[in-house]
This record gives C-alpha cells, structure tokens and sequence, in this order.
C-alpha cells in the first residue's frame, strides 16, 4: 500500500485487489473482535442486571430480571457495607498519596543519582520482587498482631502492608524518568536548583502520565485486594474491605438472600474505578509504554 | 542480620507463650454452692454466629444475663462468620478467634487437634449427652469426651421436586424419576459429580461403610472403608444410572427450579427459596431408592449438625462462665427459640418430638431420609476430595463392571495412600505396651544407633511389672519381646530400652 500509482493500469488492479482484501481482513478481525467484546462485557453486564432484580435475592439461571428496582442498592445502607467501602477508600486514598510520593523519589533518585551500591540496591530489590508476596503473609500477620493492628484495626494495618514495600515498584518510572535528558537538570542545576526543585519543577510536569499511571496501579492494588485484607481483618466486620465483606455474602447461609446485593455491592465497587480509568485512561497508556524504555 | 535473627527469636518466644497459654480446663460448673457466686462478674466475650443467626444470639446472651443466677454479665461482640468457615479461621489464629462459635461438625476434628476447643466438664457432659441427639452428641465426642454443644440436627439432605412435573406415585422409585424427569425434559439436581457428600448416599444406600479411626488428640489413625466392594460396585451402578442420564444436573441449589429442574437433592437451607419458586407445587421427600439386579436400595445420606464450641481459657473462671453460657444458649428452649425464628432443627430429643418441629415439611423429610442417614462422624479432610470424583470415574466408566470396579479401585487405592508410610516408618521400631502411662496404644519411638541396635530417644520410668514389646513398622507384623512373648520389666527405675537385633530375632535390654 505504500505506492499507488493512478497511471498503471496493473497497479490499480493490484491496489483494487488490496481493498478487497483488506475489506475481508478488516471484517475477520472485526467479527473477532465483537466475539471477544461479547465475551468480555457478558458477565459484567450480567451482573448489571443481577443487581436491579427484585423478584428474588438468589442465584437465578436468568439473566433479565422480571421485575427491576433499586431495591438491592438500598438494602446494602441495612448492612455493613458503606462500612467497608469507606474502609476501602480510605485505605485506597491514602496507600494512593504515599505510594506514589515513595515511588517517584525512588525512581528519581535512581534516575539521577550516582551513589555506591546504586546498581546491588536495585540488583537486590529486584530478587526481593521475584519472591511472591504471600510468603510473608503469614509472619506480616504476626506482627501487625502484636502491633495491635489487625481486627477491628485492620485499616491502618493494611495502609502499613501496602505501603511499606512501595520501594520496590520503581522499574516503570525509573524507566520514564531516564529518557529525561540530563542536560536539562544540569541546565537547572546552574540556575541555581535544588535537587529537590529538579524533581518538583523540571521532571514531575514532563512526567505526568507516569504519575497518573502511579496514582493508578497504587489505588488499585488495595482497592482489589482479597487475600491480605481477609487475613488481617480476621472475620471482624469492622475492619474489612469492600472484597473480604462481599465475599463474606457468598457462604452457604448467606448466598440465597443476600446475591442480588453482592451484585449491586460489585457495582458500587466498579464505579470509581471505572471513572478513574475513563479520565485518565489517555495518560495511562502513555505511563505504561511510556516506561518501556531501555533504562 | 543479628537485628533479624532477634527478632525471629523473640517472635519464637511469643509464639511459645501463645501455645502455652491454653491449658484444658475442666471447669466443671456443676458444684457452684448457691451463697457464694464463684463465677460472678463481667466478662467481655467474642462470638462467632452465622449472619442469619447473629442477632437471635445477641438476644439470646441478653436473655441469659438477665436469667442467669450465678451474677455472670456478658458483654459479647456476636461477628457474622459462617458455620462452614468457622473451622478454618478459627486455626487461622485461635488466640484472635472468638471465645464461642458455632461451627460445622466436619470441622470439629480439625478444631480438636489445633487445641480451639475446651472440653465440656462432666456434669455439663453428662446432662447435655442426655438431652440431645445421640448422633449429634457422637459428633461432638472424641472416645466419650464431648468436646462441643449440640445445637442443630439438620445438616442433611432430602429432595424437593415439582409437583407438576413429577407424579406423587413416582416419587420412590429412582428410575421413574429419571424417567419423568427425561419426559418432561426436565433436570434432575443432584450433585452427585461434585461433592463427595452428596456421592456417599449411594455407597450408604448398598450398605456401603467409611468410618476414620481417631486417637485421643484428634489425629486419625486408619479407616474402615469398604466403598471397593460388591456392595460398592451396586451403588455405583445405581450411580451410573443418574449420571449417565443427559438430565441429570450436578448442583445442589435449590434455585435450580427456576433453570428447568424439576428435582433437587438438598437440605433445609434451600427451604425458602424453593418454597418461593414453586409455592404450591413444592413437594418434599426423603430420597428414592434404585434398582439393582431385582433388588431395591434406599439411597442413604449423611446427617449432620451444628455444634457450639468455648475456646480454651487461661483464666479457669472466666472459662466456666463461658461454659455456662454455650451450655444455655444450646439448651432445649434456645433451641426451640431458633426453630420458630430460623426453622433449624433441634438437636435436642425433647424438641425433636414437639408436634410444631414435626410439622415442619423440611425437617419431616429429613427425619425420614433419617432413617436411612449415617451419623458424619469425624472424616479425614482429604476425603473429600479423593471421593467426589467418584461420580464423574463413575460417568466416564460407560457403566461397565469392569470401567466401575476400575473407578472404585482408583478410590481405594487414594484412601490407601493416605496412610501409607515411607520405607524409613516401616523399618521403623518403636516400643508399645503399658508403660509411661500408656495402655498399649502409644508408640515411643526409637532410633538407631548402629548397625541394628536401636534405642529409645529418651528414658522412661518403668515398674516391676511392666509388660512391653518392640515392634517395626507400628505394626504387629514383627514384634519382638521377651523372644515372641511381652518383655517384662523386672524392677522399678529410670531406662532407656535398647533393642539389639540378631537376623530375624532380636535381645531387649534396659540401660
């Protein structure tokens, strides 16, 4: 398709032939990609429709309610579940503000800095990161016991987990911050800049789609999670999250009344989320290619 | 790295405390003299309770500090955590668990031997062994000890069908049903491919046994286990009919009805719903029986309950008051209480026959699939899963004799498995008899020293009188004593047992 020439009559034949092809082409993928789409919004819109039935509260083999309301959407103010989301959001919040502070100062630094061991830290981190995370959960839970941070306390508790190995997600924007020209914080630096400054001043405004690609995975990580939240909350319906207490719905004994509000609950749950990701979805894509850079 | 090491050791300690820090008490209630109020005052308490029995249980703890004589206050945080799940958070962290739950008796083993339950005193033992259910009491007991509260007696199951769809005349004969059930095009729920408590009511309706041994700390021994037998084979056979039909459904949900079921196969939990589905048309019933060979089997099941457990307390007092509450909030008028308000049935043979609980559909049907139920009594957890798989071995077999006995073998030999030993156990010796406070069911282990001399890994305090044998592999396949007779110690002391050994035979000899 990269030259066309009007004056060949063999050339127009051929290009004629492309379209045809490509039409065929284009159609294939995009009955395929109707197929996936299907396949993808399928159970997200079932549970749409789940959460406006109001003919019963149980698992049904249909998907279009008979009779729709926001019944299930009220009934959750009966329940303990604005609890748990705003034990979610606050956790969500807070891990989002220091996560991404420590990352960004943790890219930079080993962006910019020049220090011994520079390369065995990050050598180090990165075996640190290949051991999978749950091993740690068993002695994490000992210890936020003693600390009296588990239970009802379970919130500051898993503020404390989330953030406190944050250091180590620093590949993505060390990548980003490395594709910064030097020149330019040397360049600020004779003006007079402190390191900090560079950072606040020169890098950050260039780096926004990193950041916002930070703010992202650091609210997502705690807002999703299932299995440290449910260890540390220990069955205590105070200090749950949104996850551990619908989840808690599904047991024999709850599942039949309380099923078309664990749907309406996993709406609730979708919806920040989604907004988040439609505002920022554009700076999102950047941040993650973005980083992608040899670094 | 000394800073990591101190704190590994100091966790070490902690986790040393905790495990000390929950002695059996025996705290027996009974003989509180009435001017003294030994138990008196105010204890804060956690309580486990299902969701839908959270508040009745709040009432009831209120009820009980009003009723109570003995000056006992309870202040209690009742959690909604299910009767399934109690077992496993509660091992989670017993020391974070609640000090009364209610759980499901298949975790009580489990329970048992993580040390999450307090024994009940003998007074206490004594009244609430004859005020419940036999098998709810056999539940909740390891050798004679009872280590729970009963407090329900439904956890079983039953069929529900529609009544437009299945004719009442029908309704005991299996065949028929698949029958109708093809006819009308219609499901039939039983989750006979997914859960190995549903698969057992075939092997139980044939006469069929699974009973795990159990020693006196919980952990299980062996199994008496003959679902590989000729009696075995007719329940699967019976098996292959139901799975083998294209409408047989492997689900225990009473929704089911509203997806094209016209039978499920499940307990009282489901009540409700499918009351509400099928109104009028809702008929319950105990379970058909099959036919094999001209011969009819009556599907059996398992029947099951709910128990009520006290977390072992360091403090012998407030350990008691606990005792007093778990023992009220599972007697005869509390259970009354939650089969008017929840419809569970009552472990207690006084309610049991209270014309109001037999009148109850569900629970009728139960009491007559009673009839053909075995006790769940304590089952190895890995069970569970080596036996569910028996209804889809069974589907895939092609009803052959040859596919079906292939498919138990293949159960057999997983059940096998689970008590084999290593080649390093079964040249093992150890010593067995009445000694060191045993009567000849404990092996002390030894060890070897060199080429065929073992000894025991430390001493004992043995009497004159003593009888003793060595034995390999803990079994009595070779043993060796005095020559084939029990060696007998001959005076008091402290020994280590030395085991000389000498081809096929062997010397024993106390050092």
């Amino acid at each position: 398709m990269s030259k066309k020439n009007d004056y060949d009559p063999s050339e127009i034949k051929r290009a004629m032939g492309m379209t045809a092809k490509n039409r065929v082409s284009n159609t294939v993928i995009y009955v395929v990609l109707v197929i996936m789409s299907i396949v993808w919004l399928i159970p997200f819109f079932c549970i749409v429709f789940q959460s406006f039935r109001c003919e019963s509260t149980w698992m049904a083999g249909y998907v279009f309610p008979t009779k729709w309301g926001l019944d299930n959407y009220i009934n959750l103010a009966k329940t303990d579940f604005w609890k748990w989301y705003t034990n979610t959001f606050i956790i969500a919040v807070v891990v989002a503000v220091f996560q991404t502070i420590i990352v960004l100062c943790m890219s930079y630094t080993l962006s910019r800095f020049r220090f011994k061991m520079r390369k065995g830290l990050m050598k180090f981190m990165l075996v640190l990161g290949l051991f999978p995370g749950m091993l740690t959960m068993i002695i994490l839970y000992r210890v936020l016991k003693d600390l009296n941070m588990t239970q009802a306390n379970a919130v500051p508790g898993l503020i404390l987990v989330y953030i406190a190995s944050s250091g180590m997600g620093y590949y993505v924007s060390k990548g980003f911050f490395d594709t910064v020209p030097k020149t330019l914080d040397e360049a600020a630096r004779i003006d007079g800049a402190t390191r900090a400054q560079v950072l606040w001043k020169i890098i950050l405004p260039m780096a926004k789609p990193i950041v916002i690609y930070t703010v992202l995975t650091a609210f997502m990580g705690p807002w999703g999670d299932f299995v440290f939240a449910r260890y540390i909350s220990m069955n205590t319906s105070a200090g749950m999250n949104v996850a551990v207490g619908l989840q808690s719905w599904l047991s024999l004994d709850q599942i039949n009344n309380r099923y078309t509000m664990f749907c309406a609950g996993g709406v609730i749950v979708a919806i920040p989320v989604t907004i988040l990701f439609l505002c920022l979805q554009k700076y999102y894509v950047e941040g993650v290619t973005g980083g992608a850079v040899k670094g | 790295m000394k800073k990591v090491l101190a704190i590994v050791l100091a966790l070490v300690m902690v986790l040393g405390l905790a495990a000390c820090g929950t002695p059996a008490n025996n705290n027996t209630p009974a003989n509180n003299t009435a001017d003294d109020k030994p138990l008196a005052g105010t204890y804060k308490i956690k309580v486990w309770a299902a969701e839908n029995n959270q508040e009745l249980t709040k009432k009831q703890i209120e009820a009980f500090n009003q009723s109570n004589d003995m000056g006992i206050v309870i202040e209690a945080t009742v959690e909604a955590v299910s009767e399934a799940d109690a077992g496993t958070n509660m091992i989670t962290d017993i020391e974070a668990g609640p000090d009364i739950y209610w759980f499901a008796q298949d975790q009580f083993a489990r329970l048992v031997n993580a040390g999450a339950l307090d024994k009940l005193g003998e007074g206490a033992s004594k009244t609430v062994s004859e005020a419940n259910d036999p098998g709810v009491v056999a539940a909740g007991s390891i050798n004679g000890q009872l280590y729970a509260y009963p407090a329900t007696s439904d956890n079983g199951y039953f069929m529900y069908y529609d009544k437009s769809v299945i004719p009442e005349t029908d309704i005991d004969s299996l065949e028929k049903l698949i029958a109708d059930c093809e006819a009308a095009k219609k499901y039939f729920a039983f989750e006979a491919q997914t859960s190995a408590w549903y698969i057992a009511s075939w092997f139980f309706g044939t006469g069929c046994h699974s009973e795990w041994e159990m020693d006196n700390d919980g952990k299980y021994t062996g199994v008496k286990d003959d679902f590989n037998s000729a009696n075995g084979l007719i329940a699967a056979k019976g098996l292959y009919k139901l799975v083998s039909s294209p409408f047989h459904l492997s689900s225990s949900k009473g929704a089911e009805f509203e997806s094209g079921a016209a039978i499920v196969v499940t307990g009282t939990w489901d009540y409700e719903v499918v009351q509400k589905i099928l109104g009028d048309n809702m008929g319950v019933a105990d379970l058909p029986s099959f036919e094999v060979d001209g011969k009819q089997y009556h599907l059996g099941s398992y029947n099951g309950c709910k128990l009520v457990g006290v977390k072992p307390q360091t403090d012998a007092k407030r350990g008691a008051a606990l005792h007093q509450l778990a023992q009220y909030l599972t007697d005869y008028d509390r259970q009354m209480e939650r089969f008017n308000e929840l419809a569970w049935g009552p472990a207690n043979l006084k309610a049991q026959s209270d014309d109001k609980v037999k009148a109850n559909p569900g629970l009728a049907a139960l009491l007559q699939q009673n009839a053909y139920s075995v006790p769940q009594g304590q089952i190895h957890g890995s069970w569970w899963d080596i036996a569910k798989v028996i209804g889809d071995d069974v589907k895939e077999s092609g009803g052959t004799d040859e596919g079906l006995k292939a498919a138990l073998q293949k159960y057999q030999d997983k059940i096998d498995a689970l008590f084999s030993m290593s080649d390093e156990e079964k040249n093992a010796w150890t010593v067995i008899g009445d000694i060191n406070g045993d009567g000849w069911s404990i092996d002390l282990p030894m060890e070897e020293v060199s080429a065929g001399v073992w000894k025991t890994t430390q001493k004992y305090d043995l009497k004159a009188g003593n009888q003793f044998k060595c034995r390999q592999g803990k079994s009595w396949d070779v043993s060796i004593g005095n020559g084939g007779d029990n060696y007998v110690v001959e005076k008091d002391g402290s020994f280590t047992i030395v085991l000389t050994l000498n081809g096929d035979s062997g010397t024993i000899t106390l050092e």
